[in-house]
């Protein structure tokens, strides 16, 4: 639904008390109902700086609220609710409450880019889809995502060896995100792998996924990879202020 | 010899209107009722002017230097024209200590007033210190003292400037833009952020009216290079929780009431009629339009013509003007005044 068509009550802002009696007046049900308050009382300056700082929020300041995102949005054509012009805006004014009301769904981005291409002020509101994803994971606002999953276990099997094993990035993506190996396309895919693939092919996959291969003098560019990686990981708990038992979490989930 | 052009107002129209008619030999009377010629730049002390990013002391002083300098022109201050007679060609004025001039033609680079934001009441200003104007930030900056709180002289963490103070606004009879406040404030800003990089600026818009190149030197850059945030929000009004200024309003893109605290507020004042257009009105005959500034005549036959035959406007008389365009204007009037004042008839342009 539109924004100007949501109600503008939230159902958790309506307060009523069963049993309640004022000054010997019995006010219980409806007769003690209130709203609260909608007003917002303060910008958290600290949310755009946060976001912005992720990668692909970097142009986020330049919004300026006309709408071509969310009108070109693949997604919005579906669900009205995913909105990127108006979470820009809750981002840039610090409305974190407001944003959280949208935690899951924001992941469901696309990533076709047709808000890259309408945008006038080049906000690239597609890569703040992402960082704004990222951020609620970080955050603890949102479990990780399987594209998450799937994107650290390919990049820790390349920054290990320098190649990638293609069995190993699916074993190891289906396991950590609770899937089974037993999965019907899967299954049909290697059968028609089997079938169709000459045998020379055929042979040096098997061989591939016994005897891992590494690109070979591959341990200067591990280290130094990883050297970069750590150093980013930490510049992005500090801009986040997350502390180190969070930290913690993180490696560990 | 021609008779001299009498030009009534010294800001940049005035100085531009004097300077060019000189240039072309002719004789110029410059009224001034200030005790200094300049205009608002120099007596309001603006800060950088747009969009050359000058200092208004240089750039307008260098206005006045080339004017005060040139034997052509005679400089009357402190002096307003009390009489005005005669007719097109050989006009009579009276200054008010007693001096006659003979003029060919007028030009009257009269100018404006800014408003007074004590007319919009329920935005603070007059009640707490810390909301001042958007001539007082200019001042701040080119003191030299810098943006600070007036009530107690802190660095600012929050700033909110708000739009259209004095402008599109018929409760106060303000009916028109007044142009160049959206650019004023993109401009203060970036001086604000400049000056202090830990200090948020919030301006609270209606719509933002940063024309032709404006866009990308003042609107883009204020956004992308400086971080200043837009919220399309007319405040209600600005109170205080006694420490910080409250400004309160509906932020009309999330349909949210908004209570947001802040150290400095801003108003964008607009530009009134010349508080003397009623006097000059009746002194010069000629007519003002219906908001109070001095009416212009049809532009095709000539740029710069009033009601009354060889008097001339220029500049923010007729209403709100940049200073560029005050500067071109001067330059168009003294061209209709010279010719007059040698003789030449305008013709029509039918």
């Amino acid at each position: 639904m539109p924004i100007h068509e949501v109600s503008l009550i939230k159902p958790e802002n309506i307060i009523e008390h069963e049993e309640l009696i004022i000054d010997g007046v019995d006010v219980s049900g409806h007769w003690s109902t209130f709203i609260e308050p909608r007003a917002v009382t303060d910008y958290n300056e600290e949310m755009e700086k946060e976001i912005s700082g992720l990668a692909g929020g970097e142009f986020i300041h330049r919004c300026w609220q006309c709408g071509s995102c969310t009108n070109a949005c693949t997604i919005n054509a579906m669900n009205s609710d995913f909105n990127p012009r108006y979470w820009i805006y809750l981002i840039r004014m610090g409305m974190e409450d407001e944003l959280l009301i949208d935690k899951d769904i924001i992941w469901q981005c696309v990533s076709c880019n047709k808000c890259t291409s309408a945008c006038p002020r080049d906000v690239n509101p597609e890569g703040v889809m992402k960082a704004t994803a990222h951020w609620l994971e970080l955050k603890g606002h949102t479990p990780k995502p399987n594209s998450m999953i799937f994107d650290e276990g390919f990049s820790e099997q390349v920054f290990k060896t320098g190649k990638i094993e293609d069995g190993l990035v699916l074993r190891d993506f289906l396991s950590k995100s609770g899937q089974s190996l037993n999965q019907p396309w899967l299954i049909s895919m290697v059968f028609g792998l089997v079938k169709k693939l000459p045998l020379t092919m055929l042979t040096r996959l098997g061989l591939a996924t016994f005897f891992r291969p590494k690109t070979r003098d591959w341990g200067n560019a591990r280290a130094a990879i990883e050297e970069y990686v750590a150093e980013k990981e930490v510049e992005k708990h500090q801009l986040l202020g997350l502390d180190g038992h969070q930290q913690k979490d993180m490696e560990n989930g | 010899m021609s008779k001299p052009v009498l030009v009534v107002g010294s800001g940049p129209a005035g100085l531009s209107a004097a300077h060019a008619l000189a240039s072309a030999g002719q004789e110029v009377v410059l009224v001034e009722k200030e005790d200094r010629l300049g205009g608002a730049p120099i007596l309001s002390g603006y800060a950088k002017l747009v969009p050359s990013g000058e200092w208004a002391k240089d750039a307008i002083g260098g206005m006045v230097k080339r004017v005060e300098d040139n034997p052509l022109i005679t400089t009357h201050l402190n002096s307003v024209v009390d009489t005005f007679d005669g007719e097109a060609g050989a006009f009579v004025a009276k200054l008010k200590d007693g001096t006659s001039i003979d003029a060919g033609a007028t030009i009257l680079a009269t100018g404006f007033t800014h408003f007074d934001s004590v007319n919009k009441p329920e935005w603070g200003f007059g009640t707490y210190e810390d909301v001042v104007t958007t001539t007082q930030v200019e001042q701040m900056i080119s003191s030299g003292q810098g943006v600070r709180c007036p009530s107690d002289g802190r660095k600012p963490d929050r700033v909110a400037i708000l739009l259209c103070v004095g402008s599109r606004d018929r409760q106060i009879g303000r009916e028109w833009c007044s142009k160049i406040c959206c650019t004023v404030s993109a401009n203060l800003a970036m001086e604000i952020r400049e000056e202090l990089p830990d200090t948020n600026v919030y301006i609270y818009y209606m719509d933002i009216r940063t024309f032709g190149l404006y866009e990308g030197q003042y609107y883009w850059a204020s956004q992308e290079e400086y971080k200043v945030k837009y919220i399309k929000a007319r405040i209600a009004e600005v109170t205080s929780d006694g420490k910080r200024l409250i400004v309160k309003g509906e932020d009309t893109l999330v349909k949210r009431p908004i209570m947001i605290p802040f150290d400095m507020v801003v108003h964008a004042i607009g530009m009134d009629p010349n508080v003397d257009n009623m006097t000059l009105s009746a002194v010069f005959g000629v007519d003002l339009e219906k908001y109070g500034f001095l009416a212009k005549a049809s532009s095709y036959a000539s740029m710069s013509g009033t009601s009354r035959e060889g008097v001339f406007v220029a500049g923010a008389a007729t209403g709100p003007e940049t200073i560029d365009d005050s500067i071109a204007q001067g330059q168009s009037a003294a061209l209709s005044a010279l010719a007059l004042s040698r003789g030449a008839k305008v013709e029509a342009a039918e």
